[in-house]
């Protein structure tokens, strides 16, 4: 009857004219709420975004604001972490200044009531940290402390002694006494002695010249009328809840969240539970009325009277919208305050309602996502519950139960209404900052009513928030100047080694040859003035992730005569992949990308037995596995298990004491039942439209020609004298245990999941004969001898495995040898760079033993910090390597490859990098930004009692909302700061790429992201500031000269600066 | 040249003092404002534990090559209150219940605490976890070597205590700490029965030693010296102990709540170890049982319900905890009812095996999505659910009945808090009430400055 109902929803009846405008506003309304909630999906595919997406239309510094207004979350560090960095000096005075200044604009020098200029006013409301507090607090202070005694400790020495100068002069000058009741309170507080004023010891001045001082104050404010309070948050009174917790001390969502909780994770579960929610796929109303009416159902007191409401409900067929309608009735929600009411509604249990939404909207590739409008649904169920906890309210603590109306108007009565700011907290900011300032008493007694009124005001606009926003530019600020005259100096350096080496060259016999083989590069190579570079003995295609910044750094350290490029890590191959040994495609790409063509890895003849043999042997011990683990659960096969559970003891006590050792033993057996090692992938299309079928899985060879085209134009890869004989394509991706969230470590732009393949896959076209005739075709030739290889690189073990060595012609067998020892090394040396930022890895031991360190990482089951990810991640540089080659970088910035001499007029290989790098990396960056500046309400909190709920996603143990953004061990090291682009091109051509790209245009003019520009030819930058970009002066000329990455951060934990590596 | 008597006596005094020492060390340092640093609490853990087990192995070892059954240490009597025939009574004493247990228990806690070594690195409440674990492996070990009710009483309430205070290991959050407390009231309640149970016991033997409860001879062969009668006052008393630290019916509720805190302890303290404690009860005193039938009855009824109810429970939850949570209960139910019907080492055996088995499983627990992942490649298909029999059996309206008890735990959550809790928080409530308006009466005014504080004040960071 409910579907029929359903059907008949007034959509598409034009007729019932008067329904149909409340619910489709509804509706409306909700979808807009849906926006605001968490936009995770299911966690097996983590894709980083931006947490305030929802906000992106406005400014960087707006949208936080609103985020604290919807969420109540943080919108930057608190501000003692501020103070605590300008104490440190990562935040420096003349940072803040400036900062200030450029906040200010051209206020900076206005008088405040002729006391300061506002610029002074506010810097010193930035450095000194102010009491404010509440009421009890500031009594407390007053009456038990020695605030109206003492100097606060932060006033300066002269300060103090030209106030306590002043006042001596004025209260001995009795005939300038104007302040009738200072003097009053002087005497009460002194009696007698105050006709012993000469004779004063320091102390007894201060205190008089404080005690004065603050009545001045509290006389001055007094005058001050008193804006309207705003609670933070404001909007956080629409609900009934707000009312009753106020009221009540109890918190009704307490009751509605455990129930509904488990109600969601029941309805949501992907296959957990053996036991399924009957009805489910009639929707979550219809399964929750169907399931609840029922009598002799729960005992709790608050849900007595569901079922029978719910009875009524299941006879008058309503709709869910029907159902939320006479919800908002019952609880005295008006038209005016719907919309609000319901987004706080479905925020109140976010990352649920947002999980809810994500499967109904986004989840298709899910075994069982929701069905539509279970968002709207779950509101709906979850608006009754609200009734029935407040009725329950009404009876338990009210004495009324009969309509919710009755309860909140008698919870109404009970609380109090919020009090304003009172006269003292306000006279107490003022009493710090006289002292600070130097202010003394007499001079803030001849303040007329307007000047208080406007010195208030000054002080109390620049709120914390305020306050932390330009802490916040002034931290960036220190950063960003450090940054960009890093790349000015190095930039320059890196030129005139150019120069000299071409000038070396023409005159004596290429003399330097720092390879570590004596083999592989031609020397023979022609080596003109002109083109001083020579050509790379071989060149490599990393991910432009961060984490590959030193892994190419490394590279080129040991291996002079290596070119590394950086390209988003699906090199240009977009597809839905299925391995050998995996049951389901899998697409292999960034996440806003739908992937048209199918890839499979498949076995070939030779070894199809094998693989058949190892699959069904698979097979069988993964159904007996599975077995195991559900019947343990259940009452009779848990008593077998239960007898045979001592044999556990075996793999619990080897896998937490042995991590490594029992890894390997498990990967040896492993080995047994993996497809056999020889595979190829099945990469050519016959048949004519792509599909996962036999026949169309893979591509043409003019798509085929494309992707090569399009990656090798990217990195301006394109002249046939600038490839090398050998191009390792190289993907990363990431691996370790016992990590919900395993899929956030992967590569982004594989939408979470690890690039090997893709990377196999190009190498695979790129060597194909018939596609480099078809790229000759289109103007680009690939040397004959040039041969591209796989690669896959694990991020936490820093391991590289190649693709399909045997394919490789065997005329490049001594230079791979090469190559490999190379990698080797490097894969050493990063490790042990990761691995200063681990405190349980010593920061004395040995580089091997660094390894061996970061390889257990991935393979322990109690570490919760596999890697730092992207933690850190503070840049992203845009243009050729050659100026940015040899700068350490502290595996800080994403490194994305562009030669901004081969791209077109119209900018359009710089436009498309761009239109990804730009929000995937600003995507990254910000996640990070605001899991950091509030881990409780953006991030997910602590991953230690995270519990897996549904196969979908964390809670905080058995019973919590969905844990949505980034836990805290994950970001512990990062700086929250908005990620620094900085692109070889012309302002011009940046321009016209904002003009094109909304998405760009919204980052980039919203401050999402700080954007540069550089010049490699001159080295001059230009910074994006208001819409146009400006000069950038370099600040910082001295950069650091040193000879290898190792001496310049060994043994160094923190984050470092930057410096060339001379080598 | 000591003699063998020596040897166990100081073994066994090893056994119980490398723990108390940790503790010790723990608590002083930090008392005394030195906290160690994380890696000296590892390397203090790692060596208490070791030295414990190599003690208690030894034990098991000397105690199989000289077949020597039990194994006594008396420690003295520490209190004694001559008027009222009272003493407390410290002996602990190894046979071959205890042993094993003993054993368990440090290899379980040794595990996991190489575990939380490093899962809770960087973790500010390190040490707290630490000197709670301490705490509590110093109880589990008492508990199961305990050789007189009231040394039974003591390791009983460390574990208790430690327990709550890992659950509300997060005190920042308002979850954990309600259900940290909620763990502490059903705890109390255990206790109190237990402390009846004890103290009838010593009106009706005299003292609290098992050996006056079960008469003469070692586990199990021993037989009670007790009647009937009071065997199955003594033996209920006990039950409703047993019932309320394992989480049995229809205490249940507070298992899933205990999931609160971090994965390794809710690993070893309500997954393995301290769920079993209150079977481990039932097991050292089953001379007792088998004296009384209506007692074995009632036992085996307990158990079956409890074992039934967490096998429906488990199959509905759909996080990993939760049903883990109710798993175990399952099989503590079973474990009950083999207590009940008389047996004696396949308790013990089944206890150890699914103590081990349940730990691996929640240490392992976040790697859920990824073996359903392994498992979907290995088989090539979507896993399989495999209804039970009996849900096919059953009509549609019965079986969403049976769907809606199992996923609200039974209800009997609420059903404490209606017919136990609210009774009970009434009638304080009204005795405040009687007190107010006398006090109000007698001043003339309000006497209550309490009842002016606001009901709830945000405490919020001032964003003003």
């Amino acid at each position: 009857m409910l579907e029929a109902a359903l059907k008949e929803l007034p959509e598409s009846t034009p007729s019932a004219c008067n329904e149909e405008h409340p619910l489709h506003d509804l509706r409306h309304g909700i979808e807009h709420a849906a926006h605001l909630l968490p936009a995770q999906g299911p966690i097996e595919v983590f894709v980083h975004h931006n947490t305030l997406h929802a906000f992106e239309d406005l400014s960087f510094h707006e949208a936080v604001k609103e985020g604290l207004r919807i969420y109540g979350a943080q919108p930057y560090l608190p501000e003692v972490r501020y103070r605590e960095m300008l104490l440190s000096g990562r935040i420096e005075v003349a940072d803040l200044e400036t900062a200030l200044r450029d906040d200010l604009g051209g206020r900076s020098d206005d008088l405040v009531s002729g006391l300061a200029t506002l610029h002074d006013l506010r810097m010193s409301m930035l450095r000194h940290p102010l009491q404010g507090g509440s009421d009890a607090e500031l009594r407390w202070l007053v009456a038990e402390t020695d605030a109206l005694e003492r100097f606060r400790d932060d006033v300066p020495f002269l300060v103090r002694e030209r106030m306590l100068d002043r006042t001596r002069e004025w209260l001995t000058d009795s005939g300038s006494l104007t302040g009738g009741d200072v003097r009053e309170d002087l005497i009460q507080k002194f009696g007698r002695r105050m006709q012993d004023m000469p004779n004063w010891d320091e102390t007894r001045w201060e205190s008089a010249l404080l005690l004065s001082l603050w009545r001045i104050c509290r006389s001055g404010v007094q005058s001050v009328p008193v804006s309207a309070p705003e609670l933070p948050g404001g909007s956080h009174a629409s609900r009934p809840r707000d009312i009753l917790l106020r009221a009540t001390g109890d918190d009704p969502d307490r009751y509605v969240h455990e129930f509904l909780i488990r109600f969601c994770g029941a309805f949501l579960d992907q296959g957990y539970a053996d036991w399924n929610l009957p009805d489910r796929d009639h929707g979550l109303f219809r399964a929750f009325v169907s399931v609840y009416r029922q009598s002799r159902g729960p005992v709790d007191r608050w849900l007595r009277n569901l079922s029978a409401e719910l009875k009524a409900l299941w006879q008058s067929t309503a709709t869910p919208e029907q159902s939320i309608l006479s919800s908002l009735e019952l609880l005295g929600i008006s038209a005016e305050q719907r919309d609000e009411f319901i987004e706080q509604t479905l925020l109140a249990l976010g990352g649920w309602a947002g999980m809810m939404w994500q499967m109904e909207s986004a989840a298709d590739w899910t075994v069982r996502p929701a069905p539509k409008g279970s968002l709207l649904e779950f509101l709906a169920v979850r608006l009754i519950l609200d009734h029935q906890a407040i009725l329950y309210f009404g009876e338990e603590y009210l004495g009324c139960n009969s309509s919710a109306h009755e309860v909140l108007d008698r919870a109404r009565q009970r609380v109090s209404p919020h009090e304003a700011t009172s006269v003292d907290r306000r006279a107490f900011l003022v009493f710090q900052l006289a002292q600070i300032m130097g202010w003394h008493p007499q001079q803030l007694l001849l303040l007329s009513n307007k000047e208080w009124a406007s010195l208030v005001r000054n002080i109390e606009e620049f709120t914390t928030v305020e306050r932390r926003r330009v802490f916040h530019e002034a931290f960036e600020r220190q950063y960003r100047e450090q940054a960009l005259s890093a790349f000015a100096v190095h930039s320059g350096r890196r030129r005139e080694q150019v120069r000299q080496s071409a000038s070396e060259s023409s005159t004596s016999k290429n003399s330097r040859d720092s390879e570590p083989s004596d083999h592989g590069k031609p020397t023979d190579q022609e080596q003109t003035a002109s083109s001083a570079k020579s050509r790379p003995a071989w060149q490599i295609v990393c991910c432009i992730d961060d984490r590959e910044e030193s892994f190419r750094r490394h590279l080129e350290e040991i291996d002079p005569s290596v070119e590394t490029f950086g390209a988003a890590g699906f090199f240009a191959v977009v597809m839905y992949y299925r391995g050998a040994a995996d049951a389901y495609f899998k697409p292999l790409c960034p996440g806003i990308v739908t992937p048209e063509h199918y890839v499979t890895e498949d076995v070939g003849y030779t070894f199809e037995g094998v693989n058949r043999q190892r699959a069904s042997s698979r097979k069988r011990i993964g159904r007996i596995t599975h077995q195991v683990h559900q019947r343990s659960r259940t009452f009779v096969g848990g008593i077998l298990t239960g007898l045979f559970g001592s044999l556990a003891t075996f793999p619990l006590v080897a896998r937490v004491l042995f991590p490594r050792l029992t890894s390997q033993i498990r990967k040896r057996f492993g080995e047994l039942l993996q497809p056999p090692p020889v595979t190829q992938l099945q990469l050519e299309r016959y048949e004519a439209s792509p599909g996962s079928s036999n026949g169309h899985v893979g591509y043409t060879l003019a798509e085929m020609a494309g992707i090569v085209q399009r990656l090798l134009q990217d990195i301006g890869l394109t002249k046939t004298e600038d490839f090398s004989r050998v191009v390792i394509i190289c993907g990363h991706g990431s691996s370790s245990i016992n990590n919900p969230h395993e899929s956030a470590y992967c590569c982004g732009a594989c939408a979470g999941k690890r690039g090997g393949p893709n990377a196999r896959a190009f190498a695979h076209m790129a060597n194909d004969f018939r596609v480099r005739n078809e790229l000759q075709k289109r103007g680009l030739t690939i040397p004959e001898e040039t041969t591209f290889l796989g690669a896959y690189h694990d991020t936490t073990s820093d391991s590289v495995v190649f693709y399909d060595l045997d394919r490789m012609p065997a005329s490049h067998r001594t230079e791979f040898e090469r190559i490999q020892k190379v990698i080797e090394e490097c894969r050493e040396r990063n490790a042990h760079e990761r691995c200063r930022r681990f405190v349980a890895a010593d920061l004395k031991l040995p580089q091997l033993e660094m390894l061996r360190h970061a390889e257990t990482r991935g393979e322990d089951l109690s570490q919760v910090r596999p890697e730092y990810n992207h933690a850190t991640d503070s840049m992203c540089i845009v243009g050729r390597r050659d100026w940015s080659r040899g700068l350490f970088l502290d595996r800080r910035a994403f490194l994305t490859s562009y030669d901004p001499t081969q791209d077109d007029a119209d900018n359009s290989v710089l436009f498309r990098i761009l239109a990804a790098a730009i929000p995937v990396c600003a995507g990254i960056n910000l996640e990070y930004y605001f899991s950091t500046v509030d881990n409780t309400r953006y991030g997910s909190g602590s991953k230690l009692p995270h519990n897996l709920v549904s196969l979908l996603g964390v809670m905080e143990g058995a019973c919590s909302d969905l844990r949505t953004g980034l836990y805290a061990q994950m970001v512990e090291i990062h700086e929250p700061m908005r990620l620094l682009f900085l692109i070889e091109t012309t302002p011009e051509a940046m321009l016209s790429i904002i003009r094109r790209h909304e998405g760009i245009a919204r980052l980039c003019l919203g401050g999402w992201v700080q954007l540069a520009l550089i010049d490699a030819d001159t080295s001059e930058i230009q910074l994006f500031r208001n819409g146009r970009f400006e000069p950038f002066d370099v600040s910082v000329a001295d950069l650091p000269e040193v000879a290898s990455s190792r001496d310049w951060y060994a043994e160094k934990r923190g984050n470092l600066g930057f410096a060339s590596i001379d080598s | 040249m000591m003699t063998q008597d020596q040897i166990f006596h100081v073994l066994g005094v090893i056994v119980v003092a490398s723990p108390a020492l940790l503790l010790f060390m723990l608590g002083f340092t930090w008392l005394i404002g030195l906290p160690l640093s994380e890696r000296s609490t590892a390397r203090y853990t790692h060596a208490a534990v070791t030295i414990g087990l190599v003690a208690a192995a030894t034990i098991l070892g000397m105690m199989i090559a000289f077949n020597t059954r039990d194994v006594p240490i008396e420690l003295g009597n520490w209190v004694e209150i001559q008027e009222e025939h009272f003493h407390f009574h410290l002996k602990f004493a190894f046979d071959r219940l205890s042993v094993p247990f003993s054993l368990l228990s440090f290899v379980l806690c040794g595990t996991v605490g190489a575990f939380a070594n490093v899962y809770l690195h960087r973790e500010p409440g390190f040490r707290r976890f630490f000197l709670f674990y301490s705490m509590f492996l110093l109880g589990m070990v008492v508990s199961s070597v305990a050789g007189t009710i009231e040394t039974l009483f003591l390791g009983w309430e460390l574990v208790g205590v430690s327990s709550a205070l890992l659950v509300a290991f997060f005190h920042e959050r308002h979850e954990p700490v309600r259900n940290g407390q909620r763990v502490w009231s059903v705890y109390r309640i255990a206790d109190a029965a237990f402390l009846i149970a004890a103290l009838t016991l010593h009106h009706l033997t005299g003292a609290g030693d098992f050996d006056g409860l079960m008469g003469s001879g070692s586990w199990p062969e021993s037989v009670a010296s007790i009647d009937g009668q009071h065997a199955l006052i003594v033996g209920l008393l006990l039950l409703v102990a047993a019932a309320g630290k394992s989480g049995m019916v229809p205490f249940s509720g507070w298992l899933p709540r205990a999931m609160e805190g971090p994965t390794p302890s809710s690993a070893i303290f309500y997954g393995a170890l301290s769920v079993h404690l209150g079977a481990y009860l039932l097991l050292r005193v089953s001379p007792v049982l088998a004296v009384s039938v209506p007692l074995q009855v009632c036992v085996i009824l307990m158990g079956g319900v409890s074992a039934i109810f967490g096998a429906m429970a488990s199959r509905v939850q759909s996080d990993v905890k939760s049903a883990l949570a109710f798993a175990s209960l399952t099989q503590v139910g079973i474990i009950v009812v083999e207590i009940g019907f008389g047996l004696h080492y396949i308790p013990l055996v089944h206890m150890i095996g699914h103590a081990c088995l349940r730990t691996l499983q929640l240490l392992r627990a976040p790697s859920l999505l990824k073996d359903y992942q392994t498992l979907e490649n290995a088989i090539g298909a979507r896993l399989q659910k495999n209804p039970s029999v009996w849900e096919e059996l059953l009509a549609p309206r019965q079986r969403t009945w049976l769907y809606r008890l199992s996923l609200e735990r039974g209800y009997l959550d609420g059903f404490l808090n209606e017919y136990i809790v609210r009774p009970f928080v009434r009638a304080f409530r009204w005795a405040d009430a009687m007190e107010r308006r006398w006090t109000d009466f007698l001043i003339g005014t309000d006497s209550r400055e309490s009842d002016r504080v606001p009901a709830f004040d945000e405490s919020l960071e001032d964003l003003g």
